[in-house]
């Protein structure tokens, strides 16, 4: 007997495979889209980052439509380690992977051997703004004071952002720019997340910060942070007294839009389908009340219109990168 | 109080009560996996938890998040595979006194000492989480230096007898540490074009091959494989005179965990690393230390319990999310429609002091749990050798590959399990290198920071009262050693 | 593991010294030709510095192992001794690495299985059916949890574990 009971065991756990196969695939619903193949959706960062978090909101959005998503992580260097997985995909329309504003940059500063050449776009889905802030007892009163002392010593005026090379680092180039200062002169000093960046500037030793405003609201709401600008081109809902770039005198718009690809190489009809699934999702309601729980902008966006978009995007970003020297 | 009891009276329903059991029970099993930890659980299971009451769900998260960090010292102790980063320090002395046959006592002491220090840390949490925030975000880049600098110099204790050895080890650990992007100028280092690089080399993937593989390649290499441990038959699982020698340790473990856990940028490691130090430094058996030392198990154990629920201070009071679990947690918060911040306690103090609750529960239930299983573990050893290596080697692979790895990840892994069983062929011990790997990176970060933040110039290191306390206890820890030296060396002369 | 009196095993050590210091001081060299490429920043201590220092302790510490370890190691003694283990080892990293490539293909549950397997009798393992039903468990276990129960998405075969 007590031989025979590692052989038992063996023959139990392959009748709990066989028996529990069909877990979690809800099928009935599935059926229609891609002969009924499960999407898989890759957040190519960690989990708590904004590109999980677009995952994880698709796939409960998405749930209604084509039953069970599978989502994966695959973490890190801004989103080109996950890019550099995802072409092997090629041709494989159930296989969709995240990204958005911050993948450009880190491509050029990187020096991805892998492209979003390499991929289709299929959709822009949201978008977050940046929000420049200083610490509550700061002596910088307002956006034109900050202009004013950069222009005065460019290396004393530090900001605490996000990584090297991301949507912050690549607004205070593009704000260097636009006040006619050197953009790699900027004392911009990275850090590994928002939260990191935050944490320097309330120790009070970084005169700004920036960050996405969905981030940063509460801190302002709260008063431990005063805003100074946001980098939309109209002011935001949700800080109605905070003056955009523009309105404070400095020529910049920047938008952190998040959005999804395919691999290259799919059938058009496959690339119309999933375009379509995007365009339904983020009219459901689920979607909408994601938008406003995350204070995300709506921003979708698709076909040539996107295309299009992201060769301009492209443009800019490898523009300022440069001019800074970080590509 | 009253506000705590009515989250007490909130958290404790039947329902919620499984909800707990339900988390510490994920929570154990994914921190006992080196490379699946809470974060990840927590993320994949958000959009399940979805339709259950937020208090069911947060009660369900606290619990997979104290589950998760004790989960690890369980492999640490038995198998010198730890679970987690923050456990390595636990594995130094825990698995020696598991091959001693006293497993028992060490997963015992290191379950009380979770228990002991999760329970202070959510004591400190419910009672000074504003004040320690404070304290805790008066901590720029320049503080961080002064600390990595005491951490350094303290660390000494973890190199072992041989200091070349062990100096050897750290800096093996630093140069893995190098790999990746560098944070400050967007730069890859050492990463030879290879994307899976450019992130770094994971630490969990450094301390599985440095730790698990290299043993299991050590016994394929010296046939050891149908090796298995006595336990100590008649043993109590935590005789008299372990509890005493426990007890201090637990205390200032949790005392160095959980301030150093609420900084932003502190971690769970740096505690127990400085735990272990210490409790070296201040036992009265400092000969037992790599033998298996019941307090080197009992001082980082409890550092990393109480560092677990310093990182909340950060997160519930400014909204600071400092861990990739604090992230995902933050991300749960949001998703019931709560904002962490200055005003969570005010807003939604409801909810809050339901999830402060529910950690003290996760906290007596992740006892009553493991205590009783303390034995059945202990009996895992008596597995020869190559199932219990075999099996390792089964849930490396899951952990660090299986879930969403690529080929180059086990390559590394297996480059790097080579390495490591040469390290232990020449006698080089590999614990150091985890203390290089974590330490070195976050010292250079945070002097570049500092140094960038002052414009180059240097004085910035000095330039707090908190950084130049930090400063003496660097020259203390340096000078001290020496006086005494010298002075037992002339009380012998006299 | 290692007996310090034993002359085998402190020869072991020797040689094992030898060949770690001189793959540090290999290794040292490495990382400061690439940091002598990096492109410096306007800072105070740049993108370099670290490696450089890092880099210069890896090769004097590597130094000192190897010479430490060519002075006291003696060639001589136990030269057959653990040839057919060393296969073994080289054994377990090809099962490692195989295990990488055939996972895609048959699943989380047989591929572990049989990694198990596989490295269980080159640990030296007796009864080869009892291991193979051992590890099946174990991995159908693991898939069990972490796949139907958790939802961390495994890989599967085309039986669908």
């Amino acid at each position: 007997m007590r031989r025979a009971l590692p052989y038992l065991a063996a023959v139990l756990a392959t009748v709990l495979l066989a028996g529990t196969s069909s877990w979690g695939g809800d099928d009935a619903v599935a059926g229609d889209f891609l002969d009924g193949r499960q999407l898989r959706l890759m957040a190519p960062a960690a989990p708590g980052g904004g590109w999980d978090q677009t995952s994880r909101e698709m796939q409960t959005a998405l749930r209604d439509m084509v039953g069970r998503t599978e989502v994966y992580n695959v973490a890190g260097a801004g989103g080109t380690i996950g890019l550099s997985q995802f072409e092997r995909y090629h041709g494989d329309a159930t296989q969709l992977m995240v990204m958005g504003f911050v993948m450009l940059g880190a491509i050029e500063s990187n020096d991805s051997p892998v492209t979003l050449a390499e991929t289709t776009p299929i959709a822009r889905l949201t978008t977050d703004y940046e929000v420049i802030v200083v610490p509550a007892k700061s002596s910088v009163r307002g956006l034109p004071d900050l202009v004013e002392r950069m222009r005065r010593n460019l290396g004393s005026v530090s900001f605490a952002g996000g990584s090297a090379g991301g949507a912050e680092q690549i607004l205070t180039g593009l704000i260097a720019d636009a006040i006619g200062e050197d953009p790699a002169g900027v004392n911009y000093v990275a850090h590994s997340g928002g939260g990191e960046a935050l944490a320097t500037l309330l120790s009070g030793r970084a005169t700004a910060g920036l960050s996405g405003v969905s981030e940063l609201e509460g801190q302002i709401k709260a008063g431990t942070v005063r805003p100074l600008a946001v980098s939309s081109t109209e002011r935001l809902p949700s800080l109605p007294g905070v003056p955009t770039l523009k309105e404070a005198g400095v020529d910049v718009e920047l938008a952190n839009w998040r959005g999804v690809v395919a691999p290259a190489g799919i059938r058009p009809a496959d690339e119309r389908a999933l375009e379509d699934l995007m365009v339904r999702m983020t009219q459901s309601a689920a979607w909408r009340e994601t938008l406003q729980r995350r204070g995300w902008g709506d921003a979708t966006l698709t076909g040539p219109a996107f295309d299009g978009f992201l060769g301009e995007e492209q443009k800019t970003v490898q523009d300022v990168l440069v001019k800074m020297g970080l590509a | 109080m009253d506000d705590l009891l009515t989250g007490f009276a909130q958290a404790l329903t039947p329902e919620n009560l499984i909800w707990a059991l339900i988390g510490v029970t994920i929570g154990t099993a994914v921190g006992v996996l080196p490379g699946i930890g809470p974060a990840l659980t927590v993320a994949l299971l958000l959009p399940i938890t979805f339709r259950l009451e937020p208090a069911a769900a947060l009660i369900m998260f606290a619990g997979i998040y104290y589950g998760g960090m004790y989960g690890g010292s369980t492999t640490s102790i038995l198998l010198n595979t730890p679970g987690e980063s923050s456990s390595v320090a636990t594995a130094l002395e825990g698995n020696k006194m598991a091959r001693a046959g006293r497993g028992a006592a060490a997963l015992a002491t290191a379950a009380i000492g979770s228990f002991v220090a999760g329970t202070i840390g959510t004591i400190a949490l419910t009672a000074a989480a504003p004040l320690v925030a404070d304290i805790a975000i008066g901590f720029g880049p320049p503080e961080y230096v002064a600390l990595m600098a005491v951490a350094f110099v303290t660390v000494s204790a973890m190199l072992g007898p041989s200091l070349l050895r062990g100096g050897a080890s750290l800096v093996i650990g630093a140069t893995i540490g190098l790999i990746g992007i560098d944070t400050l100028t967007g730069q890859p280092r050492l990463t030879f074009g290879v994307p899976s690089l450019l992130d770094g080399i994971d630490v969990v993937i450094v301390v599985v091959a440095l730790f698990a593989l290299s043993e299991t390649f050590a016994h394929v290499l010296e046939g050891t494989g149908r090796s298995r441990v006595e336990p100590v038959r008649g043993a109590p699982m935590l005789s008299r005179a372990d509890f005493r020698r426990s007890w201090p340790a637990w205390l200032r473990g949790t005392a160095l965990g959980f301030p150093i856990g609420s900084l932003p940028a502190g971690g769970a490691e740096v505690p127990t690393f400085l735990s272990y130090s210490l409790e070296k430094r201040l036992s009265k058996h400092p000969e037992e230390f790599g033998h298996g030392a019941i307090e080197g198990v009992a001082g980082p154990e409890a550092a990393n319990n109480a560092a677990a629920a310093g990182v909340l201070v950060p997160l519930l009071t400014i909204g600071l999310p400092t861990s990739a679990t604090a992230a995902v947690i933050l991300t749960a918060f949001q998703s019931y429609g709560l904002q962490p911040g200055p005003q969570l306690f005010t807003e939604s103090g409801d909810l809050v002091w339901a999830l402060i609750a529910s950690l003290y529960i996760g906290n007596v239930l992740l006892l009553v749990l493991n205590l009783p299983l303390v034995k059945v573990w202990a009996r895992l050893l008596t597995i020869p050798a190559y199932g219990i290596y075999a099996g390792v080697l089964l849930f490396a692979c899951l952990g660090t590959f299986a879930a969403g790895g690529t080929i180059a990840d086990l390559v590394v892994l297996t480059v790097l399990g080579l390495i490591g069983l040469l390290m232990r062929q020449a006698g080089v011990p590999v614990a150091p290198a985890i203390v290089g790997l974590i330490l070195a990176p976050l010292a250079e970060q945070q002097l570049r920071r500092a140094l960038s933040l002052s414009d180059g110039d240097w004085t910035v290191l000095v330039s707090s009262p908190l950084t130049v306390i930090l400063w003496l206890i660097v020259v203390m820890a340096l000078v001290m050693p020496i006086l005494w030296r010298l002075r037992s060396a002339s009380r012998k002369t006299s | 593991m290692t007996e310090p009196d034993a002359p085998p095993a402190e020869n072991d050590q020797a040689r094992a010294s030898l060949l770690l210091g001189l793959i540090m001081v290999l290794g040292a060299v490495v990382v400061l030709v690439d940091a002598a490429r990096l492109r410096d920043s306007d800072d105070a201590v740049g993108p370099a510095a670290a490696p450089s220092l890092i880099g210069t302790l890896l090769g004097l510490l590597g130094g000192a192992l190897a010479w430490q370890g060519a002075r006291s190691g003696r060639t001589h003694a136990g030269e057959d001794r653990g040839k057919r283990r060393l296969w073994r080892l080289a054994a377990l990293v090809v099962t490692l690495i195989a295990f990488a490539f055939v996972l895609p293909i048959f699943g989380y549950v047989l591929s572990s299985a049989a990694l198990f397997t596989a490295a269980a009798l080159l640990l030296g393992a007796p009864h080869p059916g009892r291991v193979v039903a051992y590890g099946w468990t174990l991995a159908a276990v693991a898939f069990l949890i972490f796949d139907r129960l958790i939802g961390l998405s495994l890989p599967a075969g085309p039986w669908g574990f």
